[in-house]
């Protein structure tokens, strides 16, 4: 009696999570529609905080408390008092709350963390040659720049900071706009006004290892009810947390029911890191357009950046802090 | 009598031969686009989707020009000119107001630094249509997506909101689409007056209304047709018109061209650490120093 009281509340409870395939808006040509503006703006953090320790998923009272939290902290900095004096700290603050837009809610996965694999929602070690090439970086973006190049890719408007490929949630602009047809889908990133073009089906032919793009080539096709998008050889500047031009990205896009979107992604890149990461994500569809952000049109900051470095130099001026306060 | 039956006969000689001239010079001359695909098949709108690229000098000029040198010659010698080509605008020449006209001159007198595009800046509507870059259509009912190789820039054209109006001005303006027959339509407003129409000067202002018109003529051909308004530049309403191909290789598809890292070198090499070339744009950030 008890195993079958068990296995009803079992199915009772799965009833009440998994969307029943009703819910799932389908296209003309009977596969799932994924099409829409989504939303991917969170406050779960990429990495499980050491206060979660091994905890994975969190209850609805520990969700509202983790939320009171994150918005009582961007209240705090946003009414602390200027003293009049400042430092590297306040130049840093760049964005006020006005601009920042994270969102005020946890993914509705209810974990701890975006990442999932490693079980411990923690980025992997990275090897030895993906710390030197960090480091190579750091170093390069710390000093005053010698020509735009010497500065990251989202300084020159040539990727969004949240973009990736993979799509992560950063501090404003989390929304991209997905266009499905039977032959092909079209992702476009606000950030930075960029697309890609994903064929659903034969790609044709892998592009050659020396031809390389800047958010990679991508190539999808259908899992059953999941659309799967693997990509490769991305640019050796591309660097998505530090990963090289060898990286191998699987998305994976599983439309859950009208209004949400489970995007999984994992990212391989064993000579930069000791171990594959997976994150996952539930996007929310959204009514609010996605916007041109014309970034490098109005990039006003490159040259006033090369124009200060090369007052410093002229003045005989050394200065190693310029490593953007995100980065540090 | 025999003149008069000579002169009878050969009055209807020419008339059948003047007639016969008459409809082929119609045909050769005629300017109307040819029947969309649609209206032949009657199977509603066409679907557009598919990579497609212009096959013309419209990018460097949209009235007639013959060949010419550019700043690169000296680099790239017989690969750096600009090659030939007839006009694409209706009659000929854009109409301009005579104010305007002198502003497409000084525009084209120093056209390598003004050019928007030659910063990578977004070419905007016309002009991404017949950049030498492929773009592709995504076509839906509720939107049509446009992705152009050039910068991977790209426009949203809604189906679903007519009447609406932009929220606010950007790059490529706001885009409403129709079907009228088995033609897109699309009005294009809202665009911010940075653009440029080609790369000889060839500008509007803020005010600026484009109506295209794609027409699919046969599987691998549309026929686009923009008529362009601008009260505050031109003196009447004009239009260009061209072919656009579909590329048709098995493995056809939109790459990257990223043009922000070749846009830099024009926007900041004054500023690079030891420039010492000639002073390259807005040189007055180099005097402060």
């Amino acid at each position: 009696m008890k195993r079958i009281v068990s296995l009803l509340l079992s199915l009772f409870f799965a009833c009440l999570i998994l969307p029943s395939q009703g819910d799932v808006p389908m296209t003309k040509w009977g596969k799932p529609s994924l099409q829409g503006n989504w939303d991917f703006r969170t406050v779960t953090p990429f990495q499980r905080p050491a206060s979660f320790a091994d905890k994975e998923f969190l209850t609805e009272e520990e969700i509202e408390e983790f939320e009171a939290a994150v918005i009582a902290g961007r209240e705090a900095r946003a009414s602390a008092d200027f003293d009049g004096e400042y430092d590297q700290q306040d130049l840093d603050v760049g964005y006020n709350q006005f601009y920042l837009d994270q969102g005020t809610t946890m993914t509705t996965t209810r974990r701890t963390s975006q990442l999932i694999y490693p079980e411990n929602g923690r980025m992997p070690g990275m090897t030895e040659r993906g710390r030197e090439t960090a480091a190579y970086f750091r170093a390069l973006q710390s000093r005053s720049p010698e020509g735009p190049e010497d500065r990251n890719l989202y300084d020159r408007c040539i990727l969004g900071f949240n973009a990736g490929p993979p799509m992560r949630s950063g501090a404003y602009n989390n929304i991209m706009k997905l266009v499905q047809t039977e032959g092909h889908v079209a992702i476009m990133v606000e950030m930075v006004n960029d697309h890609r073009i994903i064929p659903t089906e034969d790609g044709g032919s892998d592009l050659p290892g020396d031809m390389r793009l800047w958010k990679g080539d991508s190539r999808g096709h259908w899992d059953g009810d999941t659309f799967v998008v693997n990509t490769k050889n991305f640019t050796h500047l591309s660097r998505f947390s530090g990963t090289g031009q060898d990286m191998v990205l699987t998305e994976r896009f599983t439309r859950l029911d009208e209004n949400r979107l489970e995007y999984m992604w994992t990212v391989e890149d064993l000579e930069m890191f000791e171990d594959k990461f997976t994150a996952v994500v539930e996007m929310q569809l959204t009514e609010d357009d996605v916007y041109e952000y014309a970034c490098h049109e109005a990039n006003y900051a490159m040259p006033l950046m090369l124009s200060g470095a090369r007052k410093q130099e002229a003045s005989g001026e050394e200065d190693d802090t310029w490593l953007p306060s995100w980065s540090r | 009598m025999k003149t008069q039956k000579w002169l009878i006969r050969f009055g209807l000689v020419s008339s059948v031969t003047i007639l016969f001239y008459a409809c082929s010079q119609e045909d050769i001359t005629d300017n109307a686009p040819p029947e969309p695909l649609s209206q032949l098949n009657e199977s509603g709108p066409p679907d557009l989707s598919g990579i497609w690229q212009a096959v013309n000098t419209a990018s460097w000029n949209l009235e007639g020009h013959t060949a010419s040198k550019m700043p690169v010659t000296t680099i790239l010698g017989a690969l750096g000119g600009i090659p030939a080509g007839l006009s694409v605008v209706e009659g000929g020449a854009i109409p301009y107001l005579p104010d305007a006209l002198a502003q497409r001159e000084a525009n084209r007198s120093d056209w390598t630094n003004l050019d928007p595009v030659a910063k990578c800046y977004i070419p905007g509507v016309p002009r991404s249509t017949y950049m030498p870059w492929p773009f592709q259509i995504l076509q839906t009912d509720t939107e049509i997506f446009v992705a152009y190789e050039f910068g991977s820039n790209s426009r949203t054209i809604f189906m679903d909101r007519p009447g609406t109006e932009a929220p606010l001005p950007s790059w490529m303006g706001y885009s409403l689409g129709r079907w009228e027959g088995g033609s897109l339509v699309v009005n294009v407003t809202k665009q911010v007056p940075d653009t440029w129409l080609d790369a000889s000067g060839n500008y509007h202002g803020p005010n600026l209304v484009v109506e295209e018109r794609y027409t699919l003529i046969n599987e691998n051909h549309i026929q686009y047709e923009a008529t362009i308004d601008d009260p505050d530049v031109y003196s009447r309403p004009w239009k260009i018109t061209m072919p656009l191909y579909r590329r048709i290789e098995n493995n056809a598809r939109l790459l990257e061209y990223k043009c922000v890292e070749f846009g830099e070198d024009l926007l900041y090499d004054h500023l690079r650490k030891d420039y010492d070339g000639p002073k390259a744009l807005d040189g007055s950030l180099r005097e402060e120093l």
